[in-house]
């Protein structure tokens, strides 16, 4: 019985998870940021869902058009304002987007108190495989999940853009002497990294948790991470791959372990480290480091 | 940064015009330190200056490593929190005093950092963040798993505080008056140890790790012992907080309290040392007694006013913040190191007739 | 046994190869040139040797030691000493002190008197280059003549046996240039082994008693300045190019 819930769950997880670290590790391949505000953008993204299905209710199709558009454009404004100006400075950008992070925190916090807020899920009801119970949120959320990342392939591999964020991620020098524009395509990948983030966010809020809370950013920040570094960093192909061993790995933990609910996020870190130690390539991973 | 222009303008004025010296006007302030308790404020000031004296050593331990050898640590929250709870765990277990249980606490939070220091040190920037930053997280998970022992989500209650023998309105007094010495001696010892030859070769690593190596130097085994040293104090710092506080949480180990001594070394001028030990106290007496009781402002846009001045702070420096740090050096009137050695190698010189040179 | 042996060396990055089966030696005293084009894997040669980069096969061998793979500050330690090719001064720290990092290294710190006075031996250090004046100034007010001496005198602070000079003329004036060659000769009359990698052919000629030639990663020619001067195939690979 356990077994299966994990299969099964880990399945939709494994599903959204990839498509959050592909945000990730996106703005991390084309611009070389680091994005501490990326699990920001998840968290804003619930919030907005959440006041036009609840205070403004709007129908749950055109709050998640509102919130990936409002989240779109608070990235690329970030991205504008806080970030592209010192982008050299890798340690300035980690600094500058936790305090970012930490602002819409506590914005969250003025605007909504800290208790946590319901957010309705996208169809009722559930249906039973192989003895589990699984909701039609998650199925919805599942094959979202798969289309939006097949498309997302697609685009970067066929797509003029797509290809230019390949050629960016892969030589950034070279790309600048055929005559991409990097810095608009930053701000483009930027953009396309929150609206992932964002249908992460409402994805996983609506199917999954079913509720908001303003330190809802940290989860999904340290998740992609992980992911990102556990596949492999600038790899696309060890995104899905890490992000299902990841979610198999946070549910095997929450399932077989009892009471360790909170342990699970520990053990993702813990992982996280094991690899940055061991083998900092991750599995699939691009970047050499000199020394 | 307004608040170095304001510092030394001010410094300045009282050189030149008021003819005070420098070392004049900080004896000056360490006597009104001294002496301010003596007024009578109420406890809930003398206890904003106790958490002031206590955040001055966390602020000057990070800045020691990330404004000298440019290994930035956003999880330092793991030392103020494992000194927390060793300090505590020694006292519910061993029964052990606060006066030995504080300093165990820091060496713990020494060893801590060497243990881990070794591997993660071997990543640099961005990693070296994310890494430090899981630890935390990790330590979070592992007291809350472990609540029989930690006293999970509630966390450790009832811890002596440090003078249970005096009365109730002489033990913040007291404490006052400990923590200050302790932050003096800890604020001499970090500021002795980044200008001194281990000092020179912190900057080395900080301005070019390669060149570093070229000279012979074992970069890694200077990044732990910077990272150890950090450790002991924030350790320090965490144990006696509990103390204070008369508790351990998990609250220790939050993002907050990691970005505590970001927020103080970046307003004060990050290398300096000396720099986030005077933000310390600004930002606390701006933070408790201005923003809180003078004009009531809520504790979310009390955060918000400190990051978004951290981001213009940031925003501002086009080197970064790792290479500022010694460009704040040059503003000192103290000596550099240098120039203590420039002054030995005078006397030297004027007492044996020596074949130095003396730059024009 | 030879003071530095450099057996079949090879490091390739990706698809390039950098450096091929590179051969050959360095006895004390001696002063020694590499050249070649722009390419040629001298600098990557240069730091396969001292440790920044690890071969993909091929043996280091340093007073009989092996020392490939070792890490750069090990093999700093042992005697082996390097300059960087752009110069990489510690910017903010005064001149000063930037030798003074190396004195601080394990084997900077085996002379006991560098020890308790590091200065006196680090004022030498400035003398020696005429860097005295520029004590206190941090190195990155110093012009780049000054730093590319900076860059010597920290390397010879540790007493090496043998110091790897990556194109010390690079960027000089003529005079600064002649002012250098003079350095280092006095440097090798002290007794100390000199490799040098250089493009000003002219000022590298008078200085060294041998020179490597290399193209494309491999030593294609090896001889004294004159012989090669002659080469065939190295007039080739100069052809228009000579300084």
């Amino acid at each position: 019985m356990i077994i299966e819930a994990i299969i099964i769950n880990g399945l939709m997880l494994g599903a959204i998870y990839s498509l959050l670290a592909l945000g990730f590790t996106l703005i991390y391949g084309v611009s070389g940021v680091v994005n501490m505000a990326h699990g920001s953008l998840f968290m804003l993204a619930a919030y907005v869902f959440f006041v036009f299905t609840f205070q403004f209710p709007i129908g749950i199709f055109w709050a998640s058009i509102v919130a990936v558009l409002a989240t779109g454009i608070f990235g690329s404004i970030l991205y504008r304002l806080l970030i592209n100006p010192i982008i050299n400075d890798e340690v300035a950008v980690l600094v500058v987007t936790v305090c970012a992070a930490l602002i819409l925190e506590q914005a969250v916090i003025l605007q909504f108190g800290s208790y946590r807020k319901a957010v309705p899920s996208f169809v009722a009801g559930y249906v039973e495989i192989l003895g589990v119970k699984v909701t039609y949120s998650m199925i919805l959320a599942f094959i979202a999940s798969l289309i939006l990342f097949l498309i997302l392939g697609i685009f970067l591999s066929k797509s003029k853009v797509g290809r230019a964020m390949r050629a960016v991620s892969q030589d950034r020098e070279a790309a600048m002497l055929i005559g991409i524009n990097t810095e608009r395509l930053c701000m483009m990948t930027m953009a396309i990294s929150a609206a992932i983030a964002s249908i992460a966010g409402i994805l996983i809020t609506a199917s999954k948790t079913g509720i908001a809370y303003p330190d809802m950013w940290q989860h999904p920040l340290y998740l992609s991470f992980a992911i990102v570094i556990l596949g492999g960093l600038g790899s696309i192909k060890g995104t899905p791959i890490g992000a299902f061993i990841i979610a198999y790995a946070e549910l095997a933990f929450m399932y077989l372990v009892p009471g360790a609910m909170s342990l699970a996020g520990a053990v993702v870190m813990a992982v996280m480290v094991l690899v940055l130690l061991i083998r900092p390539k991750g599995l699939f991973g691009k970047r050499i480091e000199m020394e | 940064m307004v608040k170095r222009y304001f510092r030394a303008a001010y410094l300045s004025f009282l050189v030149h015009v008021v003819d005070i010296p420098p070392r004049f006007f900080a004896f000056l302030i360490f006597i009104i330190f001294l002496l301010f308790p003596i007024t009578g404020p109420p406890e809930s000031i003398l206890l904003m200056m106790i958490i002031a004296n206590l955040m001055a050593i966390y602020g000057a331990s990070w800045d020691l490593l990330v404004g000298r050898t440019g290994q930035i640590s956003l999880g330092h929250a793991l030392f103020f929190g494992i000194g927390a709870y060793a300090t505590a765990l020694l006292y519910v277990y061993l029964n052990l005093q606060p006066w030995a249980t504080i300093f165990i606490a820091a060496l713990i939070g020494f060893v801590i950092a060497l243990l881990i220091g070794f591997p993660c040190l071997r990543v640099k920037g961005p990693y070296l963040a994310l890494v430090t930053m899981a630890f935390p997280l990790i330590m979070t998970g592992v007291v809350y798993y472990f609540k029989d022992i930690t006293g999970g989500e509630r966390g450790i209650y009832g811890i002596p505080r440090l003078f249970p023998f005096l009365n109730y309105n002489q033990q913040r007094f007291a404490e006052y008056y400990f923590t200050l010495i302790l932050m003096l001696i800890s604020s001499i010892i970090i500021y002795k140890i980044a200008n001194s030859k281990t000092g020179i070769v912190f900057l080395s690593i900080l301005d070019d790790e390669l060149a570093s190596k070229a000279c012979g130097i074992n970069v890694t085994k200077y990044k732990i012992m910077a990272f150890a040293i950090s450790g002991l104090f924030a350790s320090l710092a965490g144990a006696v907080n509990a103390h204070i506080l008369s508790s351990a949480s998990a609250a220790s180990f939050t993002l907050t309290i990691s970005f505590m001594p970001v927020i103080i070394t970046i307003f004060g001028g990050i290398g300096t040392i000396y720099g986030p030990i005077s933000a310390a106290y600004v930002l606390q007496i701006l933070d408790r007694y201005l923003l809180y009781k003078v004009i009531n402002v809520s504790t979310e846009w009390r955060t918000i006013i400190y990051v978004v001045i951290v981001i213009v702070l940031i925003l501002k420096w086009p080197r970064g913040i790792a290479r500022t740090a010694v460009d704040k050096l040059k503003d000192l009137e103290e000596a550099r190191p240098v120039e203590v050695v420039y002054k030995k190698m005078k006397k030297k010189e004027e007492s044996s007739g020596g074949s130095i040179h003396a730059p024009s | 046994m030879h003071l530095l042996e450099v057996e079949d060396l090879t490091k390739s990055f990706g698809g390039l190869i950098a450096v091929k089966n590179v051969n050959f030696n360095v006895d004390e005293r001696e002063i020694i040139g590499i050249i070649g084009p722009n390419g040629a894997g001298k600098t990557t040669l240069f730091n396969l040797i001292t440790g920044y980069l690890k071969p993909d096969s091929g043996k280091i061998r340093f007073n009989g030691e092996e020392i490939t793979g070792l890490p750069p500050y090990k093999i700093a330690n042992k005697g082996l000493a390097r300059t960087f090719q752009i110069v990489r001064p510690f910017r903010h720290l005064p001149t000063i002190a930037n030798i003074m990092v190396a004195l601080n290294s394990p084997r900077g710190k085996k002379r006991i008197e560098w020890v308790k006075t590091p200065e006196r031996k680090a004022m030498e250090m400035l003398e020696d280059v005429g860097l005295s004046e520029m004590m206190l100034e941090p190195a990155e007010n110093l012009s780049h003549g000054d730093l590319k001496r900076l860059e010597i005198a920290r390397a010879m602070a540790l007493e090496p046996q043998i110091v790897l000079l990556d194109e010390p003329f690079g960027g000089l004036s003529p005079v600064e240039t002649e002012y250098m060659v003079k350095s280092i000769q006095r440097m090798h009359l002290d007794g100390h082994t000199i490799v040098i990698v250089e493009h000003k052919l002219h000022a590298l000629m008078k200085l060294v008693k041998r020179v490597i030639v290399m193209h494309y990663g491999e030593k294609i020619a090896e001889g004294s300045p004159e012989e090669i001067a002659k080469n065939d195939k190295v007039i080739e690979v100069y052809l228009g190019k000579v300084a």
